[in-house]
C-alpha cells in the first residue's frame, strides 16, 4: 500500500531530477555534426529553458487552485474528468515506452544479445509494479540511494576520461545554424516530461520552493554540458559514430589498469528507466484511479508489456513509439493542459497544500 | 523497583476486568482444596497445608504454596512460626483472619482477595495462600524464593569497555536493572499480560515525557491482539509488534540484552518490552541504522567510533553482495575482472567439476550447517568439529579439485563479514542466497535489479509508524551526525533524539 505522508518535495525534486538526467544514458546521438561546442551548449540552454516553460502551468495551477491536475480533474464532472484521464494515462503509457524501447535496445545490443529483449521487459516491469504499488513517495525514497549511486557513477566516468582530455583552440569556436539550432534543441527537449510528473503528482509534496525545479534543471544542465565537453574531446569523433555516447564514454573510462566503468553505467542506466517507469506508472495510478493502485498499475503494465511486444514485431510501431517530434509534442500538450484547469477549477481545500507555497 | 505487592495486584486487577465469571467462595478448607485439586488435576507441585490454630473455638487454616517456587524458610519465619504461635483465644474465622493480615503475619508484602481464581494467580506467582476455614478473605504471603540465572555478562552483546550486566529471565531482576541506571520518576513500567495458558507477565517500559502517546497506544493495542496461548519468549511477540503491510525480511523490532542500550533507546522515545522468562528485550521502533551502533561506539574516541561504524556498512556490503557479484562477474563479465586476478581465477575455476554458482550456492549451504552444528554441539566436541571443517572441507575440498580456492574465499569472506553486524544475520544471508542466484542466472543485471526491490522494500518499510530507513531516506542531515559518523558527546548533547520526530513519521509528537 503507498504511504499517503505528504513527503518533502526536495526529495521528489531530486527523483525528477534523476530522471532528466537518466535521459542523457539513454539518448543516441542525434546532434548536428556540424555543430560547436559551445554552440551546443547555447542549444541546451534554450532546451532546458523550454523545459522550465513547460513547468510553469503547474506551478500557476498548484499556486491559485491549490491542487494538481488530476486531484482537479476527479472533481470535475465526468465529461472532463475521463477525457484528461484517458490523455494521461495515454501519455504516460507513452512516454514510459519512449524510455523503455532503448533500454532494452541499448542492453540487447551492448550486453546481452543473447537475451530476448521481451524477457528483459517483462522483468523489469514486473519490478516496476512492485515499485509503484508502493506509492511515490517509497519512490522518491529510493531516488536518494540512486543519486549516491549516480554521482558516483559519474565520478568515474569522468574522471576515467580525465587523462584522455585534449583541449585545443577550436574548442572555443563558435559554428553552427538555424537548422542546427532547432536539431539541437530538439534534442534537449525531453527532460520536459519531468515537468509533467510534476504537474500530476505536487499535490503530495510538503515545502515546495520555485527555486527547486530551476535547481532540477539546472543540474541536469551541468550533466548534459559535462558529458557533451568528454564525449567531444575525450572520445572524440569516435563517439560521433556509435550509438549511445554516455555507453562509449564509460567504456573508454579507465585508471590505469583498472576499466569496467560501463558495468556502473548499466546498472546507473538500469536503476533509472527502473524509477522512471515506477514514477509514470505512479502517475497513470492517479490519473486513473486513485484507490484499487494494484489493479491499475497491474493492468497498465499489461497494456506497457502488449505494446512494447507490437513494437518489436512491428518496426512502424517502433518508429512511432520512438519518435521524438511526437514525445515534444505530447509532452507540450501535457504541460500546457494544467491551463485548462485555471479556467475550470475551483481553489482546493486539500490540507496537504495549505503551508507548502 | 515496583512492590512487588502492587505488581501483583496489577495482574490480578487486569485479570478481574477480563474474567466475564468470577467465583465468589465461601472460603471452606475442604472446597477451596477439591476446588484446587480438580483444577491442577492433582498436580505433585500443588501444596496445600492445613493446620489447626491455637484458639478456643478449634479455628483451622490452609497454607497453599506451589512446589519450588516459594523460599520454604521466609514462610516458615514469616508466617508459619508466627501462626503457631499466636493464641486466638474466641475470635471467630473473619476476625482471625484481619488479625493475622494486622498483627500476626511477618511478611514484607500481605494482601487480601476473595476468588479462586486470584488465587490460582498468586501461588502461580510464588505467593503463600494462607485460607482460615470459614473467613471471607483470604490472605497472599510475598514469600517468593525460585532458583535463576545471575545477572551475567550477555554473550550476545559483549563489549570493551561499560557495562558487564546483562538481562537475566526474572521480570522484576530486569526491572531493576532498569531503574537503577535511570532513576528519574519519568521511567514508567506498565503491565500487560498475554498467553491465554501461559498468563506471561511483561512489562511496557518508557520515558513518560519522551514517549508518543500515540505511539504507545498502538502499542498497545497491537499486544491486546496478541491471540497466543502460550507466550515463552520475546520472540513469540516480534511479529505482532510489526507493522501491516510492511516487508518482513528485515525486523523493526529490536533486541537487546544489555540494560544500558535498552535505557539508551528508551531517552530517545522508545518503549521496551520486558517478557517475564526471557533476557531478551524487545525495542519499537527500530531503524535500520540502529544495526550499526553499538554501545562501545559511544565510549571510544570519535574517529575510530567513526572508522568502526564505517567498517560496519563495507561489511554489510560485503556479506550480502560479495558472492553474488563474483558469481555474475566469474559467469558472465569475466572482462570486468582485472586481468592479474581473472587469470588465476579462471585457472582455478576451470579446473572444478560444478559451474561456478553451484560451487558458491553449495559452499554456502555447507557452511549454514556446520554453523548450525556448531552452535549445538557440546563444546568438548566443537574441537574436533572445527578441525573437520576446516581441514576436510577447506583445505581437502579444494585440493580434490572439487571446489577452487578463489570460491572458498569468497564464502568464507563474507560468512565472516555477516558476523560484524550479528543482529542482521539473518537478512544478510537470505539476500546473499538470493542474490547467488540472481547474479547466476541473470548476471550484473539481475543483481541490479534485485538491489533496486530491496532497496524500495527498505524505504516502504515502517516500525511503529516510523520510516524504517530515517535518516538516510527520508534524509536527516542533522541525524547524519550519528549515522555513517559518531560525533562528540558534546556535539550529540545539543538536540535531542525522538523517534516520533522522525520526518514523515505517522505518529503524533505529543506525549
Amino acid at each position: 500500500m503507498p504511504i499517503e505522508t505528504p513527503f518533502s518535495s526536495k526529495r521528489f525534486l531530486l527523483a525528477l531530477m534523476l530522471a532528466a538526467c537518466s535521459v542523457i544514458l539513454l539518448q543516441n546521438n542525434s546532434l548536428s555534426k556540424n555543430s560547436s561546442f559551445l554552440f551546443e551548449l547555447a542549444c541546451m540552454a534554450a532546451g532546458l529553458l523550454i523545459c522550465f516553460l513547460c513547468f510553469i502551468p503547474a506551478l500557476m495551477l498548484r499556486k491559485m487552485r491549490g491542487a494538481d491536475i488530476l486531484r482537479l480533474s476527479t472533481r470535475s464532472p465526468a465529461f472532463i474528468k475521463l477525457p484528461v484521464a484517458v490523455f494521461y494515462a495515454c501519455y504516460f503509457v507513452y512516454t514510459a515506452l519512449y524510455f523503455l524501447i532503448p533500454y532494452t535496445d541499448m542492453f540487447h545490443s551492448k550486453y546481452y544479445p543473447g537475451v530476448s529483449p521481451c524477457l528483459i521487459t517483462v522483468v523489469l516491469l514486473g519490478c516496476c509494479v512492485y515499485a509503484a504499488v508502493k506509492g511515490v513517495n517509497v519512490v522518491t525514497r529510493f531516488g536518494i540511494f540512486l543519486f549516491l549511486f549516480a554521482m558516483l557513477t559519474n565520478i568515474l566516468m569522468f574522471g576515467g576520461n580525465l587523462t584522455a582530455l585534449e583541449l585545443t583552440a577550436s574548442s572555443v569556436s563558435w559554428q553552427g545554424n538555424a537548422g542546427d539550432f532547432w536539431q539541437n534543441t530538439r534534442y534537449f527537449l525531453t527532460p520536459a516530461f519531468i515537468a509533467v510528473v510534476f504537474a500530476c503528482l505536487n499535490a503530495d509534496i510538503r515545502n515546495f520552493r520555485l527555486r527547486q525545479p530551476v535547481c532540477a534543471l539546472f543540474f541536469t544542465g551541468l550533466k548534459y554540458a559535462a558529458v557533451l565537453f568528454f564525449i567531444r574531446f575525450a572520445v572524440g569523433a569516435y563517439a560521433s559514430r556509435q550509438e549511445y555516447p554516455t555507453f562509449v564514454l564509460s567504456r573508454t573510462a579507465h585508471f590505469d589498469r583498472f576499466a569496467g566503468v560501463e558495468s556502473f553505467y548499466l546498472a546507473l542506466a538500469t536503476m533509472s528507466v527502473f524509477m522512471i517507469i515506477s514514477l509514470l506508472l505512479c502517475c497513470v495510478t492517479k490519473a486513473i484511479d486513485r484507490e484499487k493502485n494494484l489493479r491499475t498499475v497491474i493492468l497498465f503494465t499489461l497494456i506497457l508489456l502488449a505494446a512494447y511486444t507490437v513494437s518489436a514485431y512491428l518496426h512502424s510501431a517502433k518508429e512511432i513509439l520512438t519518435n521524438p517530434n511526437i514525445f515534444i509534442i505530447f509532452t507540450g500538450i501535457a504541460a500546457l493542459l494544467p491551463l485548462s484547469g485555471l479556467i475550470m477549477g475551483r481553489k482546493s481545500n486539500v490540507p496537504t497544500l495549505v503551508h507548502s507555497m | 523497583m515496583r512492590c512487588p505487592v502492587r505488581f501483583i495486584r496489577g495482574i490480578i486487577t487486569e485479570k478481574r476486568s477480563k474474567l466475564s465469571l468470577v467465583i465468589l467462595l465461601k472460603n471452606s478448607v475442604k472446597e477451596i482444596k477439591l476446588n484446587l485439586h480438580t483444577r491442577f488435576a492433582d498436580s505433585a507441585d500443588l501444596t496445600i497445608r492445613e493446620i489447626t490454630l491455637k484458639s478456643t473455638s478449634g479455628l483451622t487454616a490452609a497454607v497453599i504454596t506451589m512446589e519450588g517456587l516459594v523460599d520454604k524458610e521466609q514462610l516458615a519465619q514469616s508466617v508459619l512460626n508466627p501462626l503457631m504461635v499466636y493464641d486466638f483465644g474466641s475470635m471467630p474465622p473473619q476476625k482471625a483472619a484481619e488479625t493475622i493480615q494486622n498483627a500476626v503475619a511477618a511478611a514484607a508484602d500481605l494482601l487480601t482477595f476473595t476468588t479462586v481464581d486470584e488465587l490460582v494467580t498468586y501461588i502461580t506467582s510464588g505467593f503463600a495462600v494462607l485460607v482460615v476455614d470459614g473467613a471471607e478473605i483470604m490472605l497472599a504471603a510475598g514469600t517468593q524464593g525460585y532458583a535463576f540465572r545471575s545477572v551475567s555478562e550477555p554473550e550476545s552483546e559483549v563489549v570493551q569497555r561499560g557495562s558487564r550486566e546483562g538481562f537475566s529471565e526474572p521480570l522484576r531482576v530486569n526491572m531493576s536493572l532498569l531503574r537503577r541506571r535511570m532513576k528519574s520518576p519519568e521511567l514508567v513500567f506498565e503491565q500487560l499480560t498475554v498467553g491465554s495458558e501461559s498468563q506471561t507477565q511483561l512489562m511496557l517500559c518508557y520515558i513518560q515525557s519522551k514517549v508518543s502517546g500515540q505511539l504507545l497506544e498502538t502499542l498497545r493495542s497491537r499486544l491486546n491482539e496478541c491471540r497466543l496461548e502460550t507466550v515463552l519468549g520475546a520472540g513469540y511477540l516480534s511479529d505482532y509488534l510489526e507493522d501491516k503491510n510492511t516487508s518482513r525480511l528485515f525486523s523493526g523490532v529490536g533486541i537487546s540484552e544489555r540494560p544500558d542500550t535498552v535505557c539508551g533507546k528508551l531517552t530517545e522515545g522508545r518503549i521496551a518490552i520486558i517478557v517475564d522468562g526471557t533476557p531478551a528485550v524487545l525495542i519499537v521502533p527500530r531503524l535500520f541504522v540502529e544495526e550499526f551502533q553499538g554501545v562501545d561506539d559511544y565510549s571510544n574516541r570519535t574517529y575510530y567510533a567513526t572508522f568502526i561504524r564505517l567498517l560496519k556498512y563495507l561489511s554489510f556490503f560485503i556479506a550480502v553482495f560479495l558472492p553474488g557479484l563474483y558469481v555474475a562477474l566469474a559467469q558472465f563479465h569475466p572482462e570486468y575482472i582485472p586481468s592479474f586476478i581473472l587469470i588465476k581465477t579462471a585457472e582455478a575455476l576451470s579446473q572444478t567439476p560444478l559451474p561456478v554458482t553451484m560451487e558458491v550456492l553449495m559452499m554456502t549451504l555447507v557452511y549454514e550447517i556446520m554453523k548450525e552444528a556448531g552452535l549445538r554441539i557440546p563444546k568438548s566436541l566443537a574441537h574436533a568439529v572445527s578441525i573437520v571443517g576446516a581441514l576436510v572441507i577447506g583445505e581437502s575440498a579444494v585440493t580434490a579439485g572439487i571446489i577452487s580456492s578463489s570460491t572458498l574465499m569468497v564464502v568464507a569472506t563474507a560468512a565472516i563479514c555477516s558476523y560484524v553486524t550479528a543482529s542482521l544475520y539473518p537478512p544478510i544471508m537470505a539476500l546473499r542466497l538470493v542474490f547467488i542466484v540472481v547474479g547466476g542466472l541473470a548476471g550484473l543485471w539481475g543483481i541490479v535489479l534485485a538491489t533496486a526491490v530491496v532497496i524500495i522494500s527498505l524505504c516502504s518499510k515502517t516500525s511503529l509508524g516510523v520510516p524504517y530507513m530515517s535518516s538516510l531516506s527520508p534524509f536527516s542531515l542533522r541525524r547524519m551526525r550519528d549515522v555513517f559518523l559518531r560525533v562528540s558527546w558534546k556535539a550529540l548533547g545539543k538536540h535531542t533524539i525522538r523517534v516520533q520526530k522522525f520526518p514523515e513519521t505517522e505518529v503524533d509528537h505529543a506525549h
